[in-house]
């Protein structure tokens, strides 16, 4: 999906290019077996080696007590995959993965569009707010996990401090585990916000002028505007920040690491953490291979409720 | 629509050509060794006509705190070299997590292990050997006669073989303000009772009494292991793994009550579940906290120049009282011998190698060089050295003082993480966290513990 804008860009640009003949030619072309075959056989051959043949390696793996070590393995069926689904602790970790998809999706990509829109509507310092937004993003990881444990921290915090200025008692964020989950969305929200705005953005500025005017004319107020013009038209961009957002969520693990290391007592752990915690740091590489097998199907179970549910009814804008 | 698929395997096909082209050329190119980490040293003059050979070995002594560990290192190559005609050695240094974690791991999957390598005894070091992937040096050890003078090997021992040699020893007690007992007129106490009521009356004084930062589970599980190997006896923790103890039997329990006890009593910083490792001695080297349990190798840090260098001169060390109903010897010391030197299988094979790492042996474990990690480095002898020697070689004020300590303990263990299998421990990591965090009970978390054990018994056998 991510793939999808640019190469989409270049194939329209090519196309314009090949216009009448050029096309026809490549046409008769393909219509041979062995040419065609030379095109496609680079990009599976690539395909198969990066995707296709580690999957079947983990799911291979998946099946074995492998410590990731020893030569002999012991076949044993899907007893690897029968542990996972029936320990409590894995489920937390899947609970603490759909913490992410939804907080992404109902608490997130609301403030991006509205941010994208506000900005959008600023008259000075645009690139300002701009570059202020997309701070967070070129930041590492570790570096903002060190920022916000300091925002945390019990006794010297910002939060903490805030909060005592108005009376109420401190929170321990990342030491109680009712706390520590929302604190890790938080951050993690911070530090994504700004790209998508970036993206919504560059949706919003590419809607044709005219269409916006028109509306003007025609007595429309701004937030009709912003809600009939402006979000119709950047729906299919927002789609592409809910999936970026959901896949996003479902392979979190440094920014979890870095701030709490799936703790305290695991409440924070999502299935990548405790696939390293409980599999990978105990040698048990077939668990692991298990654990990893089963995060590829939930990814792609909610990647097809995804093009169902959302994705088919954004159609493509042409202007 | 086919127009667009058409360019886009056009691209696709161009890219991969592309990418195909650069990818072997810099493969080519890439010299053999571009490691920054990475030092060749000269070879040796070779007395006879041998034939040249290079062993490499991957030690972990990288960045400024380890550098007097890395010259020591470095003299022991070049004695090694000077000895073993032909002999080159390839020093390769990788960050111990990383080596420990991935890089190791991923050699010994492979089998391309190197020659020499830092190494953890248990599970790693058990579990490579199990695999056939380091070498038996028990040969080795007795043609050396140094295989007694080890205090302990058994994280590195698999079925009577010894798969790889502890570099030094690590003991875990109390670091405690020497400054503010005397102030308040408090001396080292001699029994536990007199511990708690030690805890209290720091309390009472406003100081937090344990430092903490429990957000990495082994860092709060150094006291609980103390405490469990005094409830319940320091053999307790190998017996876990027989099934001759139970983790819910009530004197392990006992360990975990005390432990809730002082969080519940506030004897340790508020919010210790979001700290670091870093934050809990930041408390005792500021002054807030007025006593830290933690490893001997934090006393490099009470130096000039160093984390703690405030506090020079001013800390005391002391070993967790005794306990009047306890079990076993009370003066027995957590000392933890999991980190040190392994071999590969591979080396067997070849002769000029095995006599190389015969040397090298010789020439790192000896009692001259553990008085010199002692001394120069704080890292505690794994093996048994003269007493006196130490005695007239240790200047530091507070390495004499853990030094004394060490001569009154007449049993040490090994931490419980170098001898429960691998789910206990990650299990034992959780339970802690949700004991200190208030979302268990001792007995729930014994419980909880006791079953993972269980299982992990089951599989082993």
């Amino acid at each position: 999906m991510t793939g999808g804008a640019p190469f989409h860009f270049l194939t329209r640009r090519f196309t314009i290019f090949l216009e009448d003949g050029a096309d026809t030619v490549m046409n008769k072309a393909m219509r041979n077996p062995y040419i065609y075959a030379l095109f496609v056989i680079p990009a599976l051959v690539l395909f198969v080696m990066f995707f296709i043949y580690p999957l079947i390696n983990a799911v291979y793996y998946s099946l074995t007590n492998w410590n990731g070590v020893s030569d002999h393995l012991k076949f044993w069926g899907i007893k690897n995959y029968t542990k996972a689904l029936t320990d409590e602790t894995f489920w937390n970790a899947v609970k603490n993965n759909g913490y992410f998809i939804l907080f992404s999706c109902f608490i997130q990509v609301p403030i991006i569009v509205i941010s994208s829109l506000m900005i959008a509507n600023v008259k000075r310092f645009k690139s300002l707010y701009k570059t202020a937004v997309f701070m967070p993003t070129v930041m590492s990881t570790a570096v903002i996990g060190i920022l916000w444990g300091f925002i945390y921290n019990y006794d010297v915090g910002l939060f903490n401090k805030i909060l005592g200025f108005f009376g109420a008692e401190a929170i321990d964020w990342l030491g109680d585990p009712k706390f520590a989950m929302l604190s890790i969305l938080i951050t993690n929200g911070w530090q994504w916000t700004g790209f998508y705005i970036i993206m919504v953005l560059a949706a919003i500025l590419s809607i044709p002028k005219d269409l916006d005017e028109a509306a003007e004319i025609d007595g429309a107020t701004g937030y009709q505007r912003a809600m009939k013009i402006t979000m119709p038209l950047i729906m299919p961009v927002v789609s592409v920040v809910i999936m970026l957002s959901i896949a996003g969520a479902m392979k979190a693990a440094d920014i979890i690491i870095v701030m709490t290391k799936g703790g305290p007592a695991g409440s924070t752990d999502v299935m990548a953490t405790y696939m390293i915690k409980y599999a990978i740091t105990n040698f048990k590489y077939g668990y692991g291979n298990a654990i990893s097998v089963i995060i590829f199907v939930f990814t792609m179970i909610l990647t097809v409720l995804y093009q169902v549910l959302i994705a088919r009814r954004s159609e493509r804008i042409e202007y | 629509m086919k127009k667009s698929l058409l360019m886009l395997l056009t691209f696709v096909f161009v890219a991969s050509i592309a990418l195909a082209g650069c990818g072997s050329k810099t493969a080519e190119e890439k010299p053999a060794t571009t490691d920054n980490n990475t030092t060749t040293t000269e070879p040796a003059k070779e007395p006879e006509q041998a034939k040249p050979f290079e062993m490499t070995i991957r030690h972990t002594q990288v960045g400024e705190q380890k550098k007097t560990r890395f010259k020591m290192l470095q003299e022991v190559v070049e004695k090694t070299q000077g000895e073993v005609p032909g002999l080159t050695f390839k020093l390769d240094g990788v960050d111990s997590d990383v080596n420990r974690k991935e890089k190791l791991r991923g050699e010994m999957a492979s089998g391309s292990v190197p020659d020499i390598f830092d190494a953890f005894g248990s599970p790693d070091a058990k579990t490579y050997a199990k695999a056939g992937k380091m070498l038996d040096i028990t040969p080795i050890l007795e043609e050396l006669g140094i295989k007694d003078k080890f205090t302990n090997l058994g994280p590195w021992t698999v079925d009577g073989k010894v798969y790889g040699l502890p570099i030094g020893a690590s003991a875990e007690a109390v670091f405690y303000n020497k400054e503010y007992f005397e102030q308040k007129g408090l001396k080292i106490p001699g029994t536990f009772d007199e511990f708690q009521t030690l805890l209290e009356t720091i309390k009472k004084d406003g100081k937090i009494p344990l430092a903490a930062g429990s957000k990495a589970s082994w860092v709060p599980l150094m006291i609980t292991n103390n405490l469990w190997s005094r409830t319940a006896g320091s053999d307790v923790t190998e017996k876990f793994n027989t099934g001759d103890a139970k983790w819910t039997d009530a004197d392990v329990v006992a360990a975990f009550k005390t432990h809730k006890d002082w969080v519940d009593k506030g004897y340790f910083k508020k919010g210790e579940l979001g700290l670091e490792y870093a934050d809990m001695r930041t408390q005792f080297f500021n002054g807030d906290a007025v006593m830290m349990f933690d490893g001997t190798w934090a006393s490099v840090l009470f130096k000039e120049g160093q984390d703690g260098g405030k506090l020079v001169g001013k800390v005391g060390f002391f070993n967790l009282p005794a306990f009047t109903n306890g079990k076993g010897d009370q003066t027995s010391l957590m000392q933890d011998v999991n980190n040190g030197y392994g071999f590969s299988a591979e080396v067997a094979k070849d002769p000029q190698k095995l006599a190389a790492v015969k040397a090298f042996i010789k020439n790192l474990y000896n009692e001259d060089m553990q008085i010199r990690g002692l001394v120069e480095d704080g890292v505690l002898p794994s093996m048994k050295v003269d007493q006196t020697k130490v005695d007239a070689s240790v200047k530091d004020p507070l390495m004499k003082e853990i030094a004394g300590v060490l001569t009154h303990v007449n049993i040490s263990y090994a931490a419980f993480d170098s001898i429960v299998p691998a789910d206990v421990n990650t299990e034992i990591g959780v339970q802690i966290q949700k004991l200190i965090g208030n979302q268990t009970t001792p007995e729930k978390a014994a419980e909880a513990i006791q079953k993972v054990q269980e299982e992990a018994n089951a599989s082993a056998e």
